[in-house]
């Protein structure tokens, strides 16, 4: 097509070279020899003076867009025509360039006396130059021109007869191979179509010229200009109007052109007045007005008197370039994308269904998997387009009805949110004045709301998410275009049990609910309002804000935790002196038992009162170092050998004899001192160590570590141990807590630990499993600052 | 609102100025190409408004 009109726009244009420069000399010549026979001058000028001139400008430009196959060429095939505006300019050019040696062969043609009618001259003014390759051009220019029209003309009617007339009223063979019966049946019409135009050429005999040909088929056409202005300007037009202002305008042309064509009538009898009206082509300029203005009347009329169907103002609403339009949300009762494939198997046959969905998909980008309901109605939309141009509008729709019907009796009254914006987004550039006002200050309110740095949505009342802005993506790692026209049972969980049942529950506000994340608890507050419809009242979307406060909360959690530690620490203090006294007494009296008897009864009993007073006691003694912890003041840490402290505890710990045996390994290195309380540091290593010992197993091994940097010394001690549960180790820490028997131990170890190291300004992390591979052993982290006076000494 | 009344002044513009316009164009005395410079103007108009466009879309 591009190249036949390049070819054709080549050849005229040299013809008309050669006619301005080989017949008149150039363009001086040109205006002499016009100068000189004024009277082909005065040929352009006459008929432009007659009342038709007018009305020929009318068809002209109307068959710019009625023609058939520019129609179809504009608005079914070639999507690109209507979005480059490249077209604006460069198809007037293309007009231009083969308008404008028209003038120059006709008198060329004159000049040269070319013995053929005017037509032709665009070959016989080469020939008669005696130039056989500009022929050959002009020749294979006006051929491919010819060839180009016929076969667009032929291809878009046979597409246009097959979808709207033959589709319809066929029913195909469903589920065998849909594709080769459309493309048979096309084939046969193309060949029919030809045949049609053959045969009409041999009926009307070459009687009559091809301009008289082209108008009266020009006026044709010309018929489905109301119809085609009322696509965009005017949205109450309907079926009934269209198709009666066809009938009384296409009437009138078959009568007043179309009849006298075929049979050479003249006149035409009216049955009641007495008067013959004269018809034929010499009156095309009064048929053409008469039928046009009779058409236009009654499309009006019919369409003013009749209703619309609700199909056909929803597609109204669609086409309608104006504001005030409400383009109504039309709901679907499939939910998902592969229940398209599954409904489309009946008449489309299972592989051709599930092709075309497939394509449809790709073409939106969607997946399979969709459930949004606005993309659904998109998915619907493509679908239906496609099988438009595969098998025509009217087939497509009907197919659509059956399968995937619009539910459309309660949902009337919503509106559809995210078709306005799409649309509004689109037509941003054609807005005006108040309108483009409008449009930035929604733009600005739609932005405050995608970045208010609270966590927002808003659904419509059949729960579809109509927005959804960036915190709310962010807290729910859930990109907006993923969830916006989705409904709210599509989205993950836990934000779909959450927000379905704030949204149904009457309360305005739910305050911190708490919900898993990513393994973790978070709690959630959530505060919603009504929004009134835009169109009806009484019925309500919502807004909702989320709030996050889970570090609120976990804030709170840790400051009652402290607090209760806090208490603690004060009643061991108080129990450990009212208990501290009785105590002393009781070991004193068991003393003095021992020595006034020696019944080995009273010996025994007196060793096991002393034995379990010592036990009280060292419980007594720990409480009371626990709660005297953090009063030793810093100015009296001195520097402390780790490795030297540790060995300590080692020697210590080897006495106990009856415990489990185990290897200490103290790799703990020279040069790491820290500034502390000697015996202190011993006490953290007393109970460190020993509670790795007691969850090694018998002749495991616990190693003693250190790193060191400039500013501190790391020191972890491992145990190959069973390790400590993931639900234990926040808890171990506190006071009292214990996972030994009753009687083994006081539960003030690591506390105790803890506040001694928190004392020395270093801190502890606990690390478990320590050996990941094996799945076992714990391993205590402790960071201490280093002892700065002996690092600069060494 | 859809650029509709500048449609509007368009045609009140092209109703008014059309037939001296017209009346131009089709003078025997002027030459015969006359109709074909108003052609070019319009086809220069429409490249000039489609560059221009590309343009503020390139700022947009």
């Amino acid at each position: 097509m591009a190249f036949e009109s390049l070819l054709k726009v080549c050849a005229l244009c040299a013809v008309g070279l050669v006619a301005v420069f080989g017949v008149f000399d150039g363009l001086d010549g040109l205006d002499q020899w016009l100068l000189d026979h004024p009277e082909n001058l005065a040929l352009l000028h006459t008929p432009i003076h007659t009342d038709s001139a007018h009305t020929l400008l009318l068809v002209f430009v109307a068959t710019a867009v009625t023609m058939p196959h520019i129609f179809h060429l504009g608005l079914a095939e070639n999507p690109l025509m209507r979005n480059s505006h490249t077209v604006t300019w460069a198809f007037p050019l293309f007009l231009l360039l083969m308008a404008l040696p028209i003038f120059p062969i006709l008198w060329a043609g004159t000049e040269l006396s070319v013995p053929l009618p005017p037509q032709y001259y665009t070959l016989g003014v080469p020939i008669l130059f005696n130039s056989p390759g500009l022929t050959l051009l002009a020749f294979i220019g006006g051929l491919s021109a010819a060839t180009g029209a016929m076969v667009v003309i032929s291809l878009a009617l046979s597409t246009m007869v097959m979808n709207h007339w033959l589709l319809p009223s066929l029913k195909l063979r469903t589920r065998t191979d849909l594709y080769s019966q459309l493309i048979w049946l096309r084939r046969v019409l193309i060949a029919a179509i030809f045949f049609g135009g053959y045969l009409l050429y041999w009926i009307l005999d070459n009687r009559f010229s091809l301009a008289h040909l082209a108008m009266t088929a020009f006026i044709e056409t010309l018929q489905f200009l109301p119809g085609t202005f009322a696509i965009v300007f005017w949205s109450k037009g309907n079926r009934r109007g269209i198709i009666a202002g066809l009938i009384v305008g296409t009437s009138i042309w078959a009568l007043g052109l179309l009849l006298p064509i075929l049979t050479g009538l003249e006149f035409i009898q009216l049955p009641l007045v007495n008067y013959a009206v004269p018809v034929g082509i010499e009156y095309w300029s009064e048929v053409t007005l008469i039928s046009l203005g009779l058409n236009t009347f009654c499309f009006v009329i019919i369409s003013m008197l009749t209703r619309q169907t609700e199909d056909e103002q929803y597609s109204a609403d669609l086409c309608a370039a104006d504001e005030i339009s409400h383009p109504v949300r039309q709901a679907l009762d499939v939910h998902s994308a592969s229940e398209f494939k599954h409904r489309l198997a009946k008449p489309l046959g299972k592989v051709t269904a599930s092709r075309e969905v497939d394509i449809a998909l790709r073409e939106l980008n969607l997946s399979i998997d969709e459930r949004r309901p606005y993309a659904l109605r998109r998915l619907r939309d493509q679908i239906e387009g496609n099988l438009s141009s595969l098998m025509g509008i009217h087939v497509a729709s009907e197919i659509m009805d059956k399968c995937i019907p619009h539910s459309t009796v309660e949902t009337q009254t919503t509106v559809d949110i995210n078709l306005i914006e799409s649309r509004l987004a689109e037509y941003r550039d054609h807005l005006t004045g108040m309108a483009a006002e409008l449009n930035t200050l929604r733009l600005y309110h739609r932005k405050t709301l995608e970045e208010l740095p609270m966590a927002v949505c808003s659904l419509g009342r059949d729960m579809e998410v109509l927005m959804w802005n960036r915190a709310m993506a962010e807290l729910t790692q859930t990109p907006g275009e993923d969830v916006t026209g989705s409904y709210l049972e599509d989205i993950p969980e836990p934000w779909c049990s959450l927000l379905i049942d704030f949204s149904q529950s009457k309360e305005p506000h739910f305050y911190r609910r708490e919900i898993e994340l990513n393994h973790r608890p978070h709690w959630i507050s959530l505060h919603k309002a009504n929004i009134e419809g835009p169109i009806t009242a009484g019925v309500y979307d919502q807004v909702m804000l989320l709030e996050d406060v889970t570090e609120t909360q976990l804030l709170e959690q840790e400051l009652v935790h402290s607090e209760r530690l806090a208490s603690v620490g004060r009643l061991a203090a108080g129990v450990a002196h009212e208990i501290g006294n009785p105590i002393t007494g009781i070991a004193c009296l068991a003393q003095n038992l021992r020595y006034d008897s020696d019944n080995p009864e009273v010996l025994e009993t007196a060793e096991q009162i002393l034995s379990q007073t010592d036990r009280v006691g060292r419980i007594v003694q720990s409480l009371v170092s626990f709660s005297h912890a953090g009063h030793a003041s810093k100015t009296e840490f001195e520097a402390v050998s780790i490795r030297d402290c540790a060995n300590e505890a080692i020697h210590l710990l080897s006495l106990q004899k009856e415990k489990t045996q185990v290897l200490f390994c103290n790799d703990i290195l020279r040069t790491a001192i820290v500034a502390g309380d000697a015996q202190r540091i011993i006490q953290v290593f007393i109970n460190l160590l020993s509670n790795a010992r007691d969850a090694s197993p018998e002749q495991g091994r616990v190693m003693l570590e250190s790193n060191e940097d400039e500013n501190s010394v790391t020191v972890s001690v491992t145990d190959e141990g069973h390790g400590i549960p993931p639900e234990l180790i926040e808890r171990i820490l506190e006071p009292f807590f214990t996972t030994k028997e009753p009687g083994e131990g006081t539960g003030l170890g690591l506390a105790m630990v803890y506040s001694i190291i928190e004392d020395h300004s270093g801190h502890m992390d606990i690390i478990s499993p320590a050996d990941t591979v094996h799945n076992r052993g714990a391993s205590f982290v402790i960071t201490l600052p280093r002892h700065l006076d002996s690092f600069m000494d060494a | 609102m859809n650029n509709q009344r500048l449609v509007i002044l368009l045609l009140l513009v092209a109703y008014i100025f059309s037939p001296s316009l017209f009346n131009w164009i089709i003078n025997p005395a002027g030459a015969w190409y006359r109709p074909y410079i108003v052609w070019v103007i319009v086809i220069a108009i429409a490249f000039v408004m489609q560059i221009r466009r590309k343009k503020y879309h390139e700022f947009d």
